[in-house]
């Protein structure tokens, strides 16, 4: 059953007489049709039905007295009426199971309306950019109130005929440029830099196969460095297997191939492997499965020119190891001054992931590892 | 609720419930903070919304007065004066007009009367707005009085998490704040809302949808039937920008301008009749400082310029969502 409270007559009234019943149980009534005249202290005021339906009870004869916001009638059907003394409100049927949701809303202007603000210009000034091919976009306006005026739009016209036109960036750049700014804006990277004495190599070695494999090394030592770390939920895994990606620098872009589980496999065989991936990346058939799933990265721009660098640690990786280009430099060895062969090595680490100490130690194995002769 | 709680709780409530809540938790905050009105104390408030708070604060923060409205709005800004901040019920908004030589005179203008020396932290809170089958002086929506009124704040929450927000941060204003609860959507929808006490800014404008077509502006209860109207809109491909003014009065103009620029179009949605209302100064700002990036008039859609009929008729005056959307289609096809 579903009461109706007899409702606030519009006088403030506290109740009223049940004068006469104009409708019995088991009638149905339609919206508005009259169901009670009540006398009030004022007035003797005709009660309409506030839905249509089919009267399940009355609560009162004729001659009793309700009050303002007592049950009246009842119709049937589910649930009590959601009135008040003084009108009825719509309720959102709490407990309905879908739970209730949670507000969404921007406080003041949403962030494209305030793009759009930023190119404030005249009907006349928006034609004339557009005959011109200029847009309104690239132009700060020097009007008032940052208006864009005609000569602003002149200017970028010419600028831009001197310039040519800015060239969209695709593929692989246009992937490294949004890479490297997320990875940019996210974690928190220090960068420790060592010199390693390789004047004992045998003639021949292989520089990468053996950082690579120095990687591992140190891996087994300090694995806090090759791991997952997962900044949103405050986690980190710690891996067993070391996958580490090798930097290739190509004119499209920066490619990064997955060596796989570099500390069980010869070096014959990962020299192979090597290979293979810059193989794939030259003839750009590389799937992109063979670029996921690195462990720690390796970029050997020792091959071209540069020492020492911080480059970008790529979550869920931690490290990154830089090696730089291989020099004979006049350094202290057994007392006396001596031309050796040093090879420039930068470890760059996300400290949200590791510490300080677990990089000095990692970087330490690295440079123990690569001082041996073979 | 027979304490004040001070625990962050998070509950599923409605608007009128979170202005219970806002209520409790200002009240639990700050000492100075009293809530006067008819009925409020002992029984709760006509729509409940000082439930529990004479039972937890007592009956000298929680006052129930008489039938007289000049008296409350009277007290309460003598109260405020002396150093407390006073949060009062006027049962409806029809009802605040006894009282309104108090509001205007004083209450508004104390601050700058006395220099400064005397000012006047307090909210004065009324149920507004039509749709429940009530009488007509239960039923107006008379923002625009007090919008033209220098020196008070005039605020209209439209969802729980909205009323929560904005009524603490009037509580804790050291001005004047009138607070304008739309009923008709008292109970209208349930949302999840922390208490944690963290006020949202007054003077400024909510965004509650990114659109590129055109901009709807509106307010208080008819924020649902705008949202509605939006949806049914997306599906012929008109993508609405929808703004919640919240403080009609002063206006942030700001954010309506940035997003007229952007769309080049907007339609006002109240329910408070056309002559006068808030709908035309925020008219009239829009043409004044975005008419370079307007592609069409700006519409209203509002209710008539009449009394607010009684409740058989009242479907017709209020805004409907057909009446949105003709009015959109009829700015898009400019």
């Amino acid at each position: 059953m579903k009461n109706f409270k007899l409702p606030d007559l519009g006088e403030g009234l506290p109740e009223a007489e049940i004068v006469e019943w104009h409708i019995k149980v088991g009638d149905t009534v339609d919206v508005d049709q009259v169901l009670v005249s009540v006398e009030t202290a004022k007035a003797i005021v005709e009660v309409p039905s506030p839905q249509a339906g089919t009267i399940a009870k009355l609560y009162g004869e004729p001659g009793d007295i309700i009050h303002t916001g007592e049950p009246l009638l009842a119709f049937e059907g589910e649930g009590d009426d959601t009135g008040t003394v003084v009108g009825e409100l719509k309720s959102s049927g709490k407990g309905d199971g879908n739970g209730a949701q949670q507000d969404q809303f921007i406080v003041g202007a949403a962030p494209s309306s305030k793009r759009a603000r930023a190119n404030r210009a005249t009907p006349g000034v928006r034609a004339l950019a557009e005959r011109l091919g200029v847009g309104l976009e690239t132009i700060k306006g020097s009007g008032p109130g940052g208006l864009i005026t005609t000569d602003d739009v002149h200017k970028q016209a010419s600028h831009q005929k001197q310039l040519g036109e800015a060239e969209p960036l695709r593929g692989t750049r246009r992937t490294m440029a949004k890479n490297m700014a997320l990875s940019h804006a996210q974690v928190v990277a220090v960068s420790i830099f060592e010199d390693v004495d390789i004047g004992d190599w045998k003639k021949g070695t292989d520089i990468t196969m053996r950082l690579v494999q120095a990687i591992g090394k140190a891996c087994e030592a300090v694995p806090e460095l090759n791991c997952w770390f997962d900044g949103d939920n405050l986690s980190r895994q710690l891996l067993n297997e070391v996958h580490v990606g090798i930097a290739v620098d190509t004119p499209d872009g920066l490619f990064v191939p997955v060596l796989r589980d570099i500390t069980h496999r010869s070096q014959k065989d990962l020299r192979q492997g090597l290979e293979n991936l810059r193989e794939a990346v030259a003839t750009r058939k590389i799937p992109p499965k063979e670029m996921q799933g690195a462990t720690i990265t390796l970029s050997n721009f020792g091959t071209m020119t540069g020492q020492y660098a911080n480059p970008i640690v790529s979550p869920p990786q931690v490290a990154i190891v830089g090696a730089g280009r291989i020099r004979d430099k006049v350094v202290p060895y057994n007392g006396t001054a001596t031309i050796r062969r040093i090879l420039p090595l930068s470890l760059t680490f996300d400290h949200r992931a590791a510490t300080g100490g677990e990089a000095s130690r990692f970087l330490g194995a690295m440079v123990l590892a690569l001082n041996n002769a073979s | 609720m027979s304490q004040a709680k001070q625990s962050i709780e998070t509950r599923d409530v409605t608007l009128v419930e979170a202005v219970n809540m806002a209520l409790h938790r200002a009240m639990a905050d700050d000492a100075n903070v009293v809530v006067l009105g008819e009925d409020i104390a002992t029984n709760g408030g006509v729509f409940r919304a000082t439930v529990g708070l004479k039972e937890a604060f007592g009956f000298k923060r929680v006052m129930d007065t008489p039938l007289a409205e000049n008296l409350i709005a009277g007290t309460a800004i003598g109260m405020a004066t002396q150093g407390l901040r006073p949060v009062a019920e006027f049962q409806f908004m029809g009802f605040i007009y006894a009282g309104m030589e108090q509001i205007v005179s004083h209450a508004a203008r104390m601050r700058n009367r006395t220099r400064g020396r005397l000012h006047c932290p307090l909210v004065f809170r009324a149920p507004f707005g039509g749709g429940i089958h009530a009488p007509e002086h239960h039923s107006e929506s008379t923002e625009a009085l007090f919008a033209h009124i220098p020196g008070l704040r005039v605020v209209i929450p439209s969802s729980p998490q909205r009323a929560y927000g904005l009524l603490l941060a009037a509580i804790r204003n050291p001005d004047p704040v009138i607070f304008l609860e739309p009923k008709r959507i008292y109970r209208a929808v349930t949302q999840s809302v922390e208490d944690n006490g963290e006020a949202l800014p007054l003077d400024i404008c909510f965004t509650l949808r990114e659109g590129d077509d055109v901009t709807l502006i509106t307010w208080g209860a008819c924020v649902q039937e705008t949202l509605q109207a939006a949806d049914k809109l997306a599906e012929q491909g008109v993508s609405c920008e929808v703004i919640d003014v919240a403080t009609v009065s002063p206006l942030d103009r700001e954010t309506l301008l940035c997003s007229v620029a952007k769309t080049g179009r907007a339609v006002i949605v109240h329910e408070a009749c056309r002559n006068g209302g808030v709908g035309a100064e925020v008219a009239a700002s829009i043409a004044e400082g975005a008419f370079l990036d307007l592609q069409a008039p700006v519409v209203r859609v509002t209710g008539y310029d009449t009394i607010m009929p009684y409740y058989r008729n009242e479907q017709y005056y209020l805004p409907q969502v057909e009446d949105i959307v003709k009015a959109v289609e009829q700015v898009i096809a400019l």
